[in-house]
């Protein structure tokens, strides 16, 4: 009854909202077939949403509860509804949420919000109009995550985390988030110049879209120059931020590693974002005689951390991080076959190894710039409904596509560890904002002196790779 | 945080199913944006 009041009071202003050059937008808490009738009822023409697990209405630090649907301004105002023609329906959605009005202009600065105190405490469509003037002050608003809420995270993050399941899934995002501090991504990164590998799509996207839109420079370094380009196009409509450009870069191949990473250490480098992913059904060999999983993962990466190291160390705030995956949990670092010339290849094998050895990588560089100002990380999303989940692994897709996280969701860490003045401890593995550890079984450990031998392995196939034929030639003659 | 920036990337759906980013409702122009209670 009282969200129809509310509705029916800002679909009749609804002209003159339009006449001030802004739009309407109605979100629910139902499922989207209780938004349809909705619709109908009250012949909506504008943007109709639904957030069934009231994400947006938390986010919006939204009231919840049974007194302020039962106290006796509650019955107060719901005389004033009956007598302004609206009617009790069955209630479609949550019954304990409190709505709100918030006016929202395009350089994201607020003019007005109202979050009501009771069931049928309306703001004023006087007010939401007044706010929509040109010259309307911005309303200083932040919102904290209640202490209680943090807790609660903490609690069932503490119960879920043994289950890799509840944990890796969206559920498991959601009982994380509920501990994330919202003014840890409160940053402007104007004047930062941000790199992702792998950005036309999925996470890599999700990341560069989201530090585009905290102001920063970004250059999409992907395979292919069409959907990299779309991407392009795509962040800088979303975001209004111009400066997002693309490189086109494979990482497997290390010729284009050396080119790229040289034009782009011409200029500033703040965050590095080692994203790029595979994984093949079938064993395939890049031009330097490297597998692929291992070249795209492991070797490309490490070039290109090693060419931009410079323009790393000069940054006020260097960052890199390494987006890896729960998938290392299962294997062990292994160098005796890195490149799966001795056994049967299996690309699911492959792709955790090499995401275990991003791991030690990112601890090795860690230690390698330690007394600079760049912090090194390595991150796992969790599992995320990615274009490269569903083509690499259909079954596991088809199965688990109901529980996925976001892209989004599974970029948040990356994105809290490229931004946030938070995260600047360095040689960590992180979840969900939060240090985890990095084995669960003692067969997975490595020794001190097998990381040693990584980094060996890759310094020298980092400088063979990528070199001409006559290049070559010159160094064994030498 | 700001509000907006917190609901920006922020991904629901429309009321056929459709994915829309909250941010993009108001990258162009300035909306009013009204959560009910529920739809009852």
């Amino acid at each position: 009854m009282f969200c129809r009041e509310q509705v029916a009071q800002l679909r009749d202003a609804q002209h003159e909202i339009r006449e001030r050059g802004a739009e309407l937008v109605i979100v629910g808490n139902g499922a989207p077939h209780f938004a349809r009738a909705f619709r109908e009822d009250f012949a909506l023409d504008g943007p109709l949403l639904v957030d069934p697990e009231l994400r947006a209405y938390r986010s919006a630090g939204l009231r919840r509860g049974r007194v302020e649907i039962f106290s006796p301004r509650v019955a107060w105002n719901g005389l004033r509804a009956i007598r302004s023609g609206a009617r009790q329906q069955a209630v479609q959605g949550d019954p304990w949420q409190l709505g709100g009005v918030f006016v929202i202009r395009p350089d994201g600065k607020l003019t007005f919000a109202h979050r009501s105190r009771e069931a049928g405490d309306h703001a004023p469509v006087a007010d939401v109009l007044a706010a929509l003037a040109p010259d309307a002050p911005p309303v200083e608003e932040t919102v904290a995550a209640p202490r209680a809420q943090v807790w609660l995270g903490r609690a069932l993050g503490a119960l879920v985390d043994p289950f890799i399941v509840n944990s890796f899934d969206r559920t498991g995002f959601r009982i994380h988030a509920l501990r994330f501090d919202p003014n840890d991504l409160d940053v402007d990164l104007g004047g930062r110049r941000c790199l992702v590998t792998g950005a036309n799509s999925g996470i890599g996207f999700e990341t560069a879209r989201a530090l585009a839109d905290l102001g920063a420079e970004v250059v999409l370094l992907c395979r292919n120059r069409e959907r990299g380009e779309e991407a392009v196009a795509r962040i800088r409509a979303e975001t209004g931020n111009a400066r997002v450009s693309l490189e086109v870069l494979d990482v497997s191949k290390l010729a284009d590693v050396r080119a790229v990473g040289a034009r782009l250490a011409a200029s500033r480098v703040d965050v590095l974002v080692h994203n790029a992913g595979v994984l093949p059904d079938a064993r395939t060999e890049t031009d330097d005689g490297l597998e692929t999983t291992f070249a795209t993962h492991v070797v490309g990466p490490f070039l290109l951390t090693k060419l931009l190291r410079k323009r790393l160390e000069e940054s006020p705030d260097g960052r890199v991080i390494w987006v890896s995956s729960g998938g290392m949990y299962t294997r062990a670092l292994n160098l005796t076959d890195p490149n799966w010339k001795k056994r049967a290849y299996d690309g699911v094998v492959a792709y955790a190894e090499t995401k275990r050895a991003q791991v030690v990588l990112s601890e090795l560089w860690a230690r390698e710039l330690a007394g600079t100002s760049v912090v090194v990380n390595a991150m796992h999303p969790g599992w995320a409904d990615t274009p490269a989940v569903a083509s690499s692994l259909p079954l596991f897709h088809r199965i688990t596509k109901a529980i996925l996280r976001t892209p989004a969701e599974g970029a948040d860490t990356v994105v809290w560890l490229a931004a946030s003045p938070k995260a600047r401890e360095t040689g960590r593995f992180w979840f969900d904002r939060e240090a985890r550890r990095t084995h669960f079984v003692p067969f997975t450990r490595n020794s001190e002196r097998e990381a040693r031998d990584l980094w060996k392995l890759c310094e020298k196939r980092a400088r063979s790779g990528g070199k001409t034929p006559d290049a070559r030639r010159r160094k064994v003659a030498r | 945080m700001p509000i907006a920036k917190q609901l920006s990337s922020m991904e629901l759906c429309d009321a056929d199913g459709a994915a829309c980013r909250l941010g993009a409702f108001w990258g162009e122009r300035p909306v009013v944006l009204v959560f009910v209670r529920q739809f009852g």
